[in-house]
């Protein structure tokens, strides 16, 4: 097991080395001169001269992409053009809005997909499983902004039960009643999410249900229920928990279209933001940040996983 | 060994995917007639007409320029089979030709698949929102983007099913009866692999939909003045409480759009070689 984890952190060093290069080509791939690029438009030329150097621009490329790396290790992404404030600094206000919506996403997701996902594989066949894959396979199909727009006009606009847009932060405001506004949002974000993982427990239940030590449970007369939940879900789990890991993984980019549909102040909509207004040094920084933090939680979600199913690591 | 698709034990039994391939004809028809079945020109203005209810002469209402929202919804089908079948076509090309390289060939393989681990290491929206910064807003240039997104996942897909199939013996037989490289590649194992591209590809071209609304709706997909589905939900969203059929015409065709692909792979998936079920996700 500690061999598989050494191997598996030491392939993901040159992947992550490869992407951040990537990350890094970013500016020298938008047309015109990196330094200008990073400094927007009001820069005057001294300030450009002076960061062409610091960045070393007369460099080899190869020189300029050591320099860079090692500003990024020690927590220096540059200064946005928009904000004048250090990146790091505009990433870290996003991220509590992100990650309370990844969370409060990920509570429906297992609220309703996993019941749902259950009683699906239990009713194998019967209508009520034709209902839920269908239905599952259907909320899949719909975009997320459209979702959010009509939760909007029924819930607020309508109804009058919870915001339209907005996050007001709980670290500064105070009041756990603010996770009222994130409500919407998660919810809009969990309806595809949930819709796949509510297919996923099914196949995997059904996988398992095929094996022999369920055949042995259901022969000695053991009540189905007990069955599907201590003999059947449980085996299925293994795989469905990597699946939670992974969707979490992805959540804080697949937030892009719901934050900005609910003008939530998280990461997804600074990306968007950073974009239209061209602040490049943001959208780099962002994109390194995510790439990392899915690499991270993809590497613990495999770790999970072979430590669950000792058959992976023993590969 | 390769059991080619028939369409009639694909849908039999099988109401709901019969329905859903029937809507896609429909889609395809409206693509194809578009300049004979939309009643009006989808790109004129008409400041007389501006967000006119559903009714005569314009079924689906009007939208805040007095364009007329049937006419762009049919024109928009357009958009929908283009970017489909452009970038499913993007990413089995790109995508089968390197998870097939990459699993015949090993050392090949070993530097093919580390980039294509790298740019996995991207959440796909954010791989797709970064090309679209780098690249001028058009229709060509989403499809690209879309199609390199999934042939990522294509990649690793096909590399699976290959290194399977590479493993059988009828590879051993044609290479012992003297075939070379190219001759076992393509004449030996890629028929085998054909079945679950289709599968792969009507998955690819449902979610493809999915990605270029979001883009549109980003404001970093089709130039806006193009008629797509999702550049009309993008455009009139802020008219949703006065129009709200601006958004529910478009949004229903989009919905219908992807749920009948996503049933059309599921039936397909259901009658493809058994080993390969598992490699193929889908929904």
């Amino acid at each position: 097991m500690l061999i598989y984890a050494l191997n598996r952190v030491l392939t993901l060093v040159p992947t992550l080395l490869a992407a951040s290069f990537l990350v890094f080509m970013f500016i020298h791939l938008i047309p015109g001169d990196p330094a200008s690029i990073l400094l927007g438009d009001t820069a005057t030329p001294e300030e450009v001269a002076q960061l062409s150097r610091e960045l070393g621009l007369d460099e080899p490329l190869w020189t300029q992409y050591v320099l860079w790396l090692g500003n990024v290790l020690q927590g220096d992404l540059g200064t946005s053009v928009f904000f004048r404030e250090p990146v790091l600094s505009v990433i870290a206000d996003g991220a509590e809005t992100s990650i309370l919506l990844a969370t409060m996403t990920m509570f429906w997701i297992v609220l309703f997909g996993v019941p749902i996902g259950i009683v699906s594989a239990m009713r194998h066949g019967s209508w009520v499983d034709q209902a839920t894959s269908g239905g599952a396979m259907l909320f899949a199909s719909v975009p997320t902004f459209w979702l959010g727009l009509y939760l909007i006009l029924i819930f607020s606009v309508g109804l009058g039960w919870f915001p339209s847009s907005g996050f007001p932060s709980i670290a500064d405001e105070g009041g756990a009643s603010n996770l009222r506004y994130l409500v919407l949002p998660s919810l809009t974000l969990a309806a595809p999410n949930a819709a796949l993982i509510i297919r996923l427990i099914r196949a995997s239940m059904l996988d398992v249900s095929r094996e022999d030590h369920v055949r042995t449970a259901r022969a000695k007369g053991l009540h189905p229920v007990r069955v599907a939940i201590k003999h059947i879900f449980r085996n299925a789990l293994i795989a469905v928990s990597a699946a939670f890991g992974f969707t979490f993984a992805a959540l804080v980019s697949e937030a892009v279209v719901t934050e900005t549909v609910f003008s939530l102040p998280g990461i997804g909509r600074l990306v968007v933001q950073s974009i239209l207004r061209r602040d490049y040094p943001v959208i780099q920084g962002v994109i390194l940040v995510i790439v990392v933090f899915y690499t991270a939680i993809n590497l613990l979600v495999d770790l999970a996983y072979a430590s669950l199913d000792p058959r992976v690591s023993l590969k | 060994m390769n059991v080619p698709l028939s369409i009639a034990p694909v849908f039999r039994g099988r109401a709901l995917a019969t329905i859903g391939m029937c809507w896609l004809v429909v889609v395809g028809i409206a693509a194809i007639g578009a300049p004979l079945l939309a009643p009006f020109d989808p790109l004129e203005f008409d400041p007389l007409v501006r967000l006119s209810d559903p009714g005569w002469p314009h079924l689906f209402g009007t939208d805040h320029f007095g364009r007329d929202s049937l006419s762009r919804a049919i024109y928009g089908a357009r958009m929908a089979i283009v970017i489909g079948s452009g970038s499913v076509l993007i990413a089995l090309v790109a995508g089968g030709l390197v998870g097939m390289l990459s699993a015949y060939f090993v050392r090949l393989g070993h530097l093919l698949m580390r980039i294509v681990d790298v740019l996995m290491a991207f959440p796909a929206l954010l791989l797709a929102l970064v090309l679209m910064t780098l690249l001028e807003r058009s229709v060509l240039n989403t499809v690209i983007v879309i199609g390199i997104v999934y042939a990522t996942t294509t990649a690793r897909i096909v590399f699976g099913m290959t290194l399977k199939l590479k493993r059988d013996v009828f590879v051993d037989a044609a290479i012992c009866s003297g075939a070379g490289h190219a001759s076992v590649l393509f004449r030996h194992i890629l028929p085998n692999l054909v079945s679950p591209m289709l599968v792969q590809a009507s998955f690819i071209f449902a979610f493809a939909q999915l990605q270029a609304a979001a883009l549109d709706f980003l404001g970093l997909g089709l130039p806006p003045e193009v008629p797509s589905w999702g550049n009309m939900l993008s455009e009139e969203r802020i008219y949703v409480t006065r129009a709200p059929w601006l958004l529910i015409f478009p949004g229903a065709l989009i919905i219908l759009s992807v749920f009948s692909m996503n049933l059309v792979g599921d039936a397909l998936r259901d009658n493809i070689d058994p080993r390969f079920k598992d490699d193929i996700a889908g929904v």
